[in-house]
């Protein structure tokens, strides 16, 4: 054969079907289907991984977002970018048939490319159910450019290999579809705001969509809930399958029901995943500057983005230091019940005039900054009307979105300048142990009506407020002190390099150096015998100030230098602590 | 109406083996199992009857239609129709039998079964006669090694034929529970035949229960049920996957959602409307039932005439249950999975909501429609199971044990296990830790891992999780079991810390501060402090921790009235709110873990408890436990803070962890001994206690020390004796309160009371200092400079004379005594004679009068 053997773009489920065939064909005439093929892969995979990443085919295969939901055609590749949100179990069906003397399959598919005989001989396989959201509150810089139509898909060449018959059929639904698609996506967009709280999460760019992803071969440990993952997969979206009404009044159908139900083909895109993997934050980063974590360099962006955050911040440089090492902190490790590493920090000072002032420009810039961010509005009403606790729907069988469920490495502001004294519903008190639990230990509680499962969470809280706020104790407290209102306008440049910068910093691993060690409990030691209000908490939180101050500078392990810095933070923050606390 | 009742086919069970044609080879059981693997299927077919239901069904015909004729003979021609085809099957040579030939009965199969041609089970080489003498000898001859060992077991006939005896003695039993652990002991091969096959001999061991019933008492009409339980080994829900289609398992897991219950049609009769006439019943086939489409009789033969009689039709109940797992077979960051379960007749309604169950039933899957176009139609399929036999596992254990207790005792004359194996595997590791020499001290270790020193401070805690014995008199009196406890120590001394780790570890824990708790308040509010504008939050706590702890910080920062309130929660365990003119009385069984933080922000030795802390004595005399957490000074344990510190940032957390108990573990082993050991004071321990605490009083008035009499114990602290020996016995989950754990009571409530009550003048512990807040030291001391005061009055003041300022009274009496004397003294004292009526105070002045 010359040229490519298999069209994986207009057709992969041809090139999935003649694997297949071939690898059956390969197989010794005695051996055991089930054992050959089930919850395995016989090269299909490779055979897309080696077209997607081997020769550059990743960048022909369309993103699945608003737009081009209306364009592409079914049964053809496609990525998507999302947050699993929903583990809807399994779902057993069948993987190979034998049609005549040839056995056929339907993996990476519903439906059956060639009508199945009755009676036939069949495999049962499995594959796992996902249900995918755009990641909450992912901010629009991050979101890849989508592709034209005109890129390269929808030429159909029809040169599939033996697969001739019904293809032209195929061909004229296609128009059809399309039409079918923008109405579909409609009301998809419909219901995505009907979605109450979990539309807000979307940071009011619902130009991506959600998806159910079809797993297959892979173990479901490996996929967790709230994890961020790129789907490459084939992508079904069957308005033939959204005309049917299941119109069987049957009983048995009603009380089998399952999540299913709620998410109908013909509102919910398929997704049968060839490859997955899971994302990070640099992942988010677009034609990022190719930048060498050199030194000086990260020294030079490092100074622009305090220069940046200090400007932000009204000229304010101490807080600026404090946001940066803020904005770096992740969860490193979790011992018993303490989460190493995280930081939340609680600006005071806030009157309402100064929150609306700095309060947006603060959270805008962080919204520049980061690919995930979500703000709340803390106020009694709030509390005691949003859902901030995922909750399992029984009824439905379905998890459904709570404000808290976040992907790993979100930022959460929550702007508390707006609360007033009242009283809490039960659905407050509830919200507002979750958002303390979820401070103080970076996990969330998820409900299950019987009883409630601990996720954990790696979110980085930021809690502005007018005095410190008792409700959420952060980490840190610091009283804001601005001296004037500047306004910056970051060029593309820095902004990328900024993210890059936050980015990389905040997944630097750290070593260890025992020396240092040491020195770190002698200056840990001394600095409890001066102060004996020195407690566990205080000498934790600079420790992880160390560490991210160092990590700030592209470094791996904690020196003198920095932990001097650290001391002196903290001493102007003590300072400006008792200043406040002489005023009052 | 057949029809809408009726579903499509295509339906049946993806296996090949039970879907496609038999073989010419196995006439019979095909046409058993096909009926079967019909009934079985799930589709919403009224024949969707659950397992060995379809030899049932058959067998309830004649029921059906009336009374059926009492003769052996006809009893058997029932069952000759219910097996029409069946020339060579065991069965069908037992009417060659007569039915009171039971000894040799065995033999006769086996002679018979040499005879006729194998019949296999389609697509296996699963022999029927096989399969059927074994179920046979199984049921005849297996013995509980249990009772075999009693040496009574020879004598009588085995577990099962009692079990069915009993059930047609008692007529109202239609199933027999068959413990799967006993057909594995007697005959493994059949164990695995039926969890491999289990359509198949499930079908046979009905047809074998219901052959031996006839021959029993072939007047006994009922169908008696196969329900197999305690599978060897279980499947977790989530690794269900297709090679367990058709299989028999068992899952556990929690019950979320019941389905209202279905009648399902088994039988329906057609009636003629031209003519009247009835027709036979029809039973269900493969989920569709064909309406007559002529009136059969010869006078009549109208077309299209026939209508369902919904009055006469044969119906059952099915009901369809949603189980979850539960969450401890949840990996992290997973979902819980789902499965549906399909319950009939008896099994409906034994499982409610909230449940946690352990399911054995086969689980089957059937195709989904996808669209109305055929060529989807089975791709996709759902899987549910089909139970046969459900088993609670519930938390309330206690009380379900004891009703199967009750039952089994009644049956089969043992208990039953019902403790599944993983769960006594937890029970036993827990019990062999019990035993441990050094279990106390592990458990101390093991108590907030993270907080160094303070061990006798943990073991208090641990007291207070263990608890004592609640007692309720007849009398009405009852004495609370639970441990309270005061922490009050300098900031920083992470008092906050083991807090939350009681928090943590006690079941109903309720983490609050003391700062916003209104303690009984049962809505929450958000206050603002009007000058700093700190938000807090406040909200009732006692109340949500009953049979919990109750951790409160700050318990300084307590509002006066919330204070209040816990004085009849601490003594009275129930706390009263005021709705609405109704005063309703709450139950807070309650122990609370209090810390609270000294009023000058350290701990000023000088003074006493009550000072540091300004609690009201009353309060504070109700705590059992106060400990005193002072930060000294210690470079030591400043060292080993900081240390551990940077391992926990610098280093791979495993290499932390040691040998301590880890949480859940410590969780069960707290609750295991709360539930199950209930210690009593043993006669020695009893004389031992009362000796000491004699002996503590008497320490109180040493001859040396004048009249005064110091109080070191009163009746409050041998209640806490008795808990605090009660809750040491618990953790060795002993019975008995023995000597050691009096001594380490009475050690732990003296470190208690040397640290808060102590009287520093003398070094002597005082009561009075809890009790009242004044040692008897100072008390003594106050008495004499009222007194001396007095004294004084006397000398320099004249009735009625000139008023003497107060400044001028302290000077004369410094330059009198030698004690150091203060003004507020002065006051004091003064105000104890204006009260006597001696002098009258005035701003700064003193006259007498």
């Amino acid at each position: 054969m010359v040229g490519l053997p298999y069209d994986f773009l207009a057709n992969p489920l041809g090139a999935v079907r003649l694997s297949f065939e071939k690898a059956v064909a390969s197989l010794p005439a005695d051996a055991d289907m089930a054992a050959a093929f089930r919850g395995k892969d016989w090269g299909a995979v490779d055979l897309f991984r080696d077209f997607l990443f081997g020769n550059g085919g990743i960048d022909q295969v369309p993103v699945l977002d608003a737009s081009t939901i209306k364009w592409v055609p079914h049964n053809t590749p496609i990525r998507f970018r999302g947050m699993v949100q929903d583990m809807l179990g399994n779902e057993l069906y069948v993987g190979a048939f034998k049609d005549g003397s040839t056995w056929r399959t339907n993996k990476f598919t519903d439906v059956s490319y060639f009508a199945m005989p009755p009676g036939c001989e069949t495999q049962l396989w499995d594959r796992h159910l996902l249900y995918c959201v755009p990641v909450p509150g992912q901010n629009s810089w991050t979101m890849e450019p989508s592709a034209s139509p005109s890129s390269g898909i929808v030429s159909n060449s029809t040169s599939q290999h033996g697969e001739k018959r019904e293809r032209d059929t195929q061909d004229d639904d296609m128009d059809l579809n399309v039409k079918e698609h923008s109405c579909q996506s409609s009301c998809l967009s419909d219901n995505l705001v009907n979605r109450g709280s979990g539309s807000e999460l979307l940071n009011g760019d619902s130009s991506s969509i959600s998806c159910l992803v079809k797993i297959y071969d892979m173990p479901e440990n490996d996929l967790k809930l709230n994890d961020v993952f790129e789907f490459i997969g084939i992508y079904t979206f069957d308005p033939e399958l959204a005309v049917h009404k299941d119109d069987s009044d049957d009983p048995m159908y009603d009380l089998l029901e399952d999540p299913m139900a709620h998410l109908p083909p013909s509102k919910v895109p398929r997704l049968h995943c060839l490859i997955c993997r899971k994302l990070a934050i640099e992942d988010f980063l677009h034609n990022s500057p190719a930048i060498e974590p050199l030194p000086s360099i990260v020294r030079g962006i490092r100074e622009s983005l305090l220069t940046h955050l200090t400007a932000i911040l009204g000229n304010d440089g101490v807080a600026a230091q404090y946001l940066l090492l803020h904005l770096l902190s992740r969860v490193r490790a979790r011992v018993d019940m303490i989460s190493v590493g995280k930081l939340a920090l609680n600006l005071i000072g806030f009157t309402r005039e100064s929150a609306s002032i700095f309060g947006c420009q603060l959270s805008e810039a962080i919204q520049r900054l980061l690919p995930f961010t979500h703000a709340i509005p803390l106020t009694i009403d709030y509390l005691n009307n949003t859902t901030l606790q995922p909750r399992k729907g029984n009824d439905t069988g379905r998890l459904v979105p709570g404000v808290l469920q976040l992907a790993h490495g979100t930022h959460l502001t929550i702007d508390e300048t707006c609360m007033q004294s009242g009283n809490l519903n039960s659905k407050g008190v509830e919200n507002a142990r979750l958002l303390k639990h979820l401070l103080e230990y970076q996990k969330v509680e998820y409900e299950f009506e019987y009883y409630k499962l601990e996720m954990v969470a790696d979110v980085q809280l930021l809690v502005l407020s007018e005095a410190k706020s008792n409700i959420l104790p952060a980490d840190l407290v610091l009283p804001f002190c601005p001296k004037s209102v500047v306004t910056t306008h970051p060029t593309g440049e820095e902004l990328q390099a900024w993210r890059w910068y936050l980015a990389t910093m905040k997944s630097l691993q750290y070593n260890t150096n025992p020396e240092m060690n040491q020195m770190l409990q002698d200056l840990m030691v001394a600095a409890m015998q001066e102060d004996r209000n020195m407690g566990c908490t205080d000498l934790n939180r600079w420790l992880t100030m160390g560490e991210l101050m160092s990590a700030s500078y592209g470094e791996k392990s904690l020196t003198l230098e920095h932990w001097q810095m650290i001391m002196e933070m903290e001493r102007i923050r003590k300072e400006r602590l008792k200043e406040r606390a002489a005023a009052c | 109406m057949a029809q809408s009742a009726s579903s499509p086919d295509g339906r049946s069970s993806p296996i090949a083996n039970t879907n496609s044609s038999p073989a010419n080879g196995s006439v019979r059981l095909s046409g058993r199992r096909r009926r079967r693997s019909s009934a079985t299927s799930p589709s919403p077919s009224p024949a969707a009857h659950l397992t060995p239901s379809s030899p049932r069904s058959a067998g309830a015909t004649p029921l059906a239609r009336g009374p059926p004729s009492s003769t052996p003979s006809s009893s058997r021609r029932q069952w000759r129709r219910r097996q029409p085809v069946t020339p060579s099957t065991p069965m069908s040579t037992d009417d060659n039998v007569p039915p009171s030939s039971e000894a040799g009965d065995d033999d006769a199969v086996d002679a018979d079964d040499a005879d006729s041609t194998p019949v296999f089970v389609w697509g296996t080489n699963i022999s029927v006669q096989d399969v059927n003498a074994a179920i046979l000898r199984f049921l005849r001859h297996f013995r509980d090694p249990r009772e075999t060992s009693r040496g009574d077991g020879l004598l009588e006939d085995g577990k099962y034929m009692r079990a069915v005896h009993r059930i047609m003695e008692l007529e109202g039993g239609e199933s027999l529970d068959v413990d799967a652990h006993d057909v594995f002991d007697y005959d493994p091969d059949l164990y695995s035949k039926m969890v491999r096959y289990p359509l198949e001999v499930l079908a046979i061991f009905d047809i074998v229960l219901m052959d031996m019933v006839a021959r029993i008492d072939p007047l006994f009409e009922k169908h008696i049920q196969t329900r197999i339980f305690n599978l060897k080994s279980s499947v977790c829900m989530r690794n269900l996957n297709p090679s367990d289609i058709e299989k028999m398992i068992s899952v556990k897991g929690m019950i979320i959602r019941c389905s209202s219950i279905i009648p399902e049609v088994k039988e329906a009769i057609f009636r003629c409307l031209v003519c009247g006439h009835y027709s036979e019943p029809i039973l269900v086939d493969r989920g569709r039932i064909t309406e007559p489409t002529r009136c059969i009789r010869q006078e009549c033969l109208a077309t299209n005439s026939m209508t369902l009689v919904h009055n006469r039709c044969r119906f059952v109940d099915k009901q369809i249950v949603k189980l979850q797992e539960t969450p401890d077979e949840i990996p992290e960051g997973g979902t819980p999975h789902t499965v549906s379960i399909l319950m009939h007749d008896k099994l409906v309604d034994s499982g409610k909501p909230g449940d946690r169950v352990e399911v054995t039933g086969i689980y089957r899957a059937m195709s989904v429609r996808v669209g109305p176009a055929q060529r989807i139609v089975k791709s996709i399929f759902k899987t549910y199971i089909d139970c046969l036999h459900l088993k609670k596992t519930d938390k309330n254990r206690l009380h379900i044990d004891d009703a199967m207790d009750c039952d089994n005792n009644a049956s089969t004359g043992r208990t039953v296990e019902d403790e599944t194996p993983d769960y006594q595997d937890k029970v036993d590791k827990i019990k062999e830790l019990s035993k441990l020499p050094d279990i106390y001290d592990r458990l101390t270790r093991s108590l907030a891992p993270n907080i160094w020193e303070l061990d006798d401070v943990k073991r208090g805690l641990l007291c207070q999780l263990f608890g004592g014995n609640a007692l309720k008199h007849a009398t009405g009196a009852s004495f609370r079991g639970d441990i309270n406890i005061l922490l009050v120590g300098d900031p920083g001394t992470s008092k906050s810390q083991l807090l939350q780790y009681m928090h943590k570890l006690s079941p109903r824990g309720i983490y609050t501060s003391g700062r916003g708790s209104s303690a009984v308040g049962l809505t929450a509010y958000v206050a603002k402090d009007p000058e700093t504008g700190e938000t807090v939050l406040e909200s009732g706590a006692l109340v949500l921790s009953d049979r919990g702890v109750c951790c409160i910080d700050e318990f300084d920062k307590m509002s006066e009235n919330a204070r209040s309130m816990l004085h009849e929660v601490m003594e009275q365990q129930t706390v009263s709110i005021a709705k609405a003119g109704i005063i309703a009385s709450l139950n807070a069984r309650t122990s609370v873990l209090a810390c609270a933080n000294p009023s000058e922000s350290r701990y000023n030795p000088r003074l006493s408890v009550i000072d540091n802390i300004h609690l009201p004595p009353t309060l504070l005399s109700r705590f059992d436990l106060i400990y005193l957490i002072l930060d000294k000074a210690d470079e030591q344990t400043d060292r080993r803070l900081a240390k551990h510190i940077v391992a926990l940032h610098f280093e791979n957390p495993e290499t932390i962890v040691q040998e301590f108990i880890d949480l859940p573990t410590l969780v069960a082993y707290i609750s295991y001994a709360k539930k199950h050991i209930h210690p009593q004071i043993s006669d020695e321990a009893a004389e031992d206690l009362t000796r000491r605490y004699v002996e503590m009083r008497r320490r109180g008035n040493t001859p040396g020390s004048r009249k005064k009499v110091v109080i070191t114990a009163t009746a409050r602290q041998i209640e806490s004796l008795i808990r605090l020996g009660e809750a040491l016995a618990r953790m060795r989950f002993s019975e008995w309160v023995e000597v050691r754990d009096v001594a380490e009571a009475f050690r732990l409530l003296e470190v208690a009371l040397q640290q808060s009550a102590t009287d520093h003048s003398t070094g002597t512990i005082d009561m009075d200092l809890i009790m009242t807040g004044i040692s008897a030291s100072e008390r003594v001391r106050r008495e004499n400079l009222v007194s001396a005061i007095r004294n004084l009055v006397m000398e320099k003041l004249k009735l009625g004379g000139p008023s003497t300022r107060l400044v001028d009274l302290l000077e004369e009496l410094r330059k009198q005594s030698s004690m150091e004397v203060h003004l507020h003294d002065v006051r004091n004292a003064l105000s104890t004679l204006m009260s006597e009526g001696t002098v009258v105070l005035h701003g700064d002045s003193v006259k007498r009068i």
